[in-house]
């Protein structure tokens, strides 16, 4: 259980950004493990099976708040201005280059925290499960193109937290990335 | 490829190394104290309140064995039970049944001897009294009419009179 408890535990809480949520998930994710001990204790893909359960159990935690899922999945766009685009690239680039590995650790962390559920969701599927955009509107129940749209605005949004936290922050790029939920008609 | 595309690439790139370069999480401390305490507590429960999986091999086979007797047990038992109910109610509904099905033929009789009675009538007479009892109700309506006219309105009269 120590060799896995960290790495069940990330997953649960970057999908969940509640540290109680997500060591009340890693509890539930350990139990069933328990259950199939037999069975597991000599499988290579052990960690694999962990990584799933705790990601399919965070998801069903999640979506029992599906109302909100529907609302928001009813209203979107991709308004997202290149300038926007370009402005946030230039921002992780920045983070990228300039932080110290800690500091950057910390600040990405907490920036990925405070993004909205419906942006940071589907953006750690992608980029820490590495699941494809249609896997991801299939298991939210959501469309391709709000995926597509959330994970855009996301990352444009996480740039905007960066510079708010004071990652190279001149007043310009201030102004550009007011707020996480920029863009959310609702 | 688009400038636009090119730009949403290279975000894309930059947040994936990002992300992949953050370290795991740290689990908090009490996760593996509360996960053995539940298995602990679980332990702790007696054999008949755990799952069936895990009961004795001398419990499960009975239960098992006893539960797939019983299926047929059931089953057989059902059908005599509804068998044996039917029975009842069709002895305890004979008696109305039988004053039902003779009134119901007192009535058919009744019916075809009315018939009986009305075909043998001559049409002529028929027809006849259809007009008669229609120029009864004639008449009867004029002789109500014409009382009314004569005694409503004295009686009106007498009443302003007496006022």
């Amino acid at each position: 259980m120590r060799s896995y408890q960290d790495m069940v535990f990330s997953t649960a809480v970057r999908l969940t950004a509640n540290p109680a949520q997500a060591e009340d998930i890693s509890q539930e994710v350990f139990l069933r493990a328990y259950e199939g001990f037999e069975n597991l204790r000599t499988s290579p893909k052990v960690g694999g099976w962990l990584k799933t359960v705790a990601t399919n159990l965070t998801l069903n935690h999640l979506t029992r708040h599906r109302k909100r899922w529907r609302l928001f999945s009813e209203v979107f766009s991709d308004d997202s201005r290149e300038e926007e685009l370009e402005s946030a690239a230039a921002v992780f680039d920045t983070v990228l280059t300039e932080l110290e590995t800690d500091e950057r650790r910390a600040r990405v962390e907490r920036a990925l925290e405070r993004l909205p559920d419906h942006q940071r969701i589907p953006l750690v599927l992608y980029h820490y499960e590495e699941m494809p955009y249609q896997d991801i509107a299939d298991r939210l129940g959501i469309s391709l193109a709000k995926v597509k749209t959330d994970i855009l605005r996301g990352r444009v949004a996480m740039a905007g937290l960066l510079t708010q936290s004071g990652v190279g922050a001149p007043d310009e790029q201030r102004q550009r990335h007011p707020s996480p939920t920029r863009g959310t008609r609702s | 490829m688009s400038s636009r595309d090119q730009t949403d690439e290279k975000l894309e790139r930059l947040v994936s190394n990002l992300l992949r370069d953050q370290p795991l999480r740290q689990a908090p401390a009490s996760l593996e104290t509360r996960v053995l305490g539940v298995l602990a507590a679980r332990a702790r429960l007696p054999w008949w309140r755990r799952g069936i999986a895990s009961w004795p091999a001398s419990v499960r086979v009975p239960v098992i064995a006893g539960c797939a007797v019983s299926v047929p047990l059931v089953w057989v038992l059902s059908v005599w039970l509804v068998t044996q109910l039917i029975a009842v109610v069709r002895s305890s509904m004979a008696a109305p049944l039988t004053t039902l099905r003779q009134t119901g033929h007192a009535l058919g009789s009744l019916g075809t001897a009315a018939t009986d009675v009305v075909q043998s009538i001559p049409h002529e007479w028929l027809v006849g009294g259809v007009i008669a009892t229609a120029l009864l109700y004639v008449v009867l309506f004029a002789l109500v009419a014409l009382g009314y006219s004569l005694l409503y309105p004295r009686h009106q009269i007498s009443k302003v009179q007496l006022t």
